[in-house]
């Protein structure tokens, strides 16, 4: 299948992730633990939605061919609180997600960890961008 | 690249400019007035806190000092924002942090308090009565009779399913993120609405008695009224589908809203239900000064989770099914 090939990387901790319990439904229950990956795509659309966004991507697989991949994130109220768009992440930004595959092994995914291609954390919003 | 995406959060900023609740207060606060002469309560709280609803074991005061309120404020946004490991159930999940949505990335208020619970005053919740414990034990069988979680949409969580959540009570508690409340006030109404999962409490002041008993709803029937500068709202009619924290259909809520000044909310409860626990108990809860708009929450429409959650079961289910043939002796 092409889209394992488009998973790199399987089982690599390269950078840890917070993931606090306590969210809107059981996500082991929806991605599978045994099934990490690590690819690299372009943004094709961010939905900021409830009860969670999703990252669509655009991911190419070794032999050069495009897949999609949804990737689940937060929810996008205190970004949206806090002036964020759906600009402020740009069509065609390349992004490294680090995540878990759906139990029924489509192309979703949780993302664990969202990255930059230069290796930089991506933070959509933090106090910070206050000061 | 947008000058908004940084890479480098800092999760403890501002929170030694966090004001407190529950002090004592040189002089009472007026809250304003609405042009009807309310006082007024209009605005956007959130009641994020760290505070558990039950004091740790243990912890024997009711109040911390100033310095251990904020020591522990600081130590629990760490372990929030802290790294999960690789390969742990954990760690399937999104990272709060990325999204602004660990608590110390919002407005919060400091609370002295070791316990939501002010009422039994060890800060705990009562004892089960009999008939609370019999029946917690009739519901698991129930929902035990119906098949695992996710055999049918109907056995998954409510929350789960967008209806209702534990932000929506009532009482209204928060929970690990989207804890902002909207309060609007007209002649003879007020209206709380309910950022996860956009429920909208209209709530009358006029008087009227609460619907028939036998019209039962989500979140009950309220009706509220003015204790000099404290709203206080009064819920019946719950129903037996949603539980709050194994209480009857019959539980009566008593909620109770002050301002403290500019910034602070009290929002206390007490839930009185004889036949869940073995006297009433009250809880308090510092509602700190949030800003909006909040964006509708409209949980049906990004809801794909719950697809791939059944998906997820049904794909298992034939997995161990090929295994459980694969093993079968062959005739």
């Amino acid at each position: 299948m092409r889209m394992r090939r488009a998973v790199a990387g399987l089982g690599v901790a390269l950078l840890l992730a917070a993931a606090p319990a306590m969210a809107h439904h059981a996500f082991s229950a929806e991605f599978d633990i045994n099934k990490p990956f690590k690819l690299r795509g372009t943004l094709t659309k961010w939905e900021m939605i409830n009860p969670h966004s999703w990252f669509h991507l655009d991911v190419k697989d070794e032999s050069g061919a495009v897949v999609a991949w949804m990737i689940e994130g937060g929810s996008p109220n205190q970004l949206i609180k806090n002036g964020v768009t759906k600009n402020t992440l740009a069509v065609g930004t390349e992004l490294v997600i680090e995540g878990y595959q759906a139990k029924d092994g489509t192309n979703k995914g949780v993302g664990r960890n969202l990255l930059l291609t230069d290796g930089r954390r991506l933070f959509l919003y933090s106090r910070e961008s206050e000061k | 690249m947008n000058h908004r995406i940084l890479v480098l959060a800092s999760a403890l900023i501002g929170l030694s400019a966090i004001p407190l609740a529950g002090q004592a207060r040189p002089k009472p606060y007026t809250a304003p007035r609405t042009p009807d002469g309310q006082p007024d309560l209009q605005g956007f709280w959130t009641n994020a806190t760290y505070t558990p609803l039950e004091r740790p074991k243990d912890v024997t005061k009711e109040f911390y000092t100033l310095e251990e309120a904020r020591e522990i404020v600081k130590k629990a946004a760490v372990d929030e924002a802290e790294q999960t490991v690789p390969g742990t159930v954990p760690d399937v999940h999104y990272d709060f942090t990325q999204f602004g949505l660990d608590r110390s990335q919002g407005p919060m208020a400091l609370n002295l308090r070791t316990s939501l619970i002010v009422d039994p005053p060890e800060g705990r919740l009562p004892p089960l009565s009999a008939e609370g414990a019999r029946r917690a034990a009739e519901r698991t069988a129930a929902r035990k009779s119906r098949g695992g979680p996710h055999d049918a949409v109907q056995n998954e969580p409510l929350g789960s399913r967008c209806i209702l959540m534990d932000r929506n009570g009532p009482p209204m508690l928060g929970g690990a993120y989207n804890n902002t409340y909207q309060i609007m006030q007209a002649p003879g109404y007020v209206m709380i609405l309910v950022e996860m999962l956009h429920d909208a409490r209209i709530i009358p002041l006029d008087g009227r008695p609460q619907l028939p008993s036998n019209v039962r709803q989500w979140t009950g029937s309220s009706r509220g009224r003015w204790d000099g500068q404290t709203l206080v709202i009064e819920t019946t009619n719950l129903t037996d589908k949603f539980a709050f924290m194994g209480a009857s259909e019959n539980m009566r809520l008593t909620e109770r809203f002050t301002r403290l000044d500019d910034e602070t909310l009290r929002y206390q409860f007490t839930v009185e239900d004889p036949s869940t626990w073995t006297r009433p108990w009250s809880a308090e809860v510092p509602w700190k000064k949030d800003k909006g708009p909040i964006f509708e929450h409209a949980c049906h429409e990004g809801n794909y989770g719950l697809y791939n959650t059944l998906a997820g079961a049904r794909a298992e289910e034939r997995r161990a099914a090929e295994e459980a043939a694969k093993k079968k002796p062959q005739k």
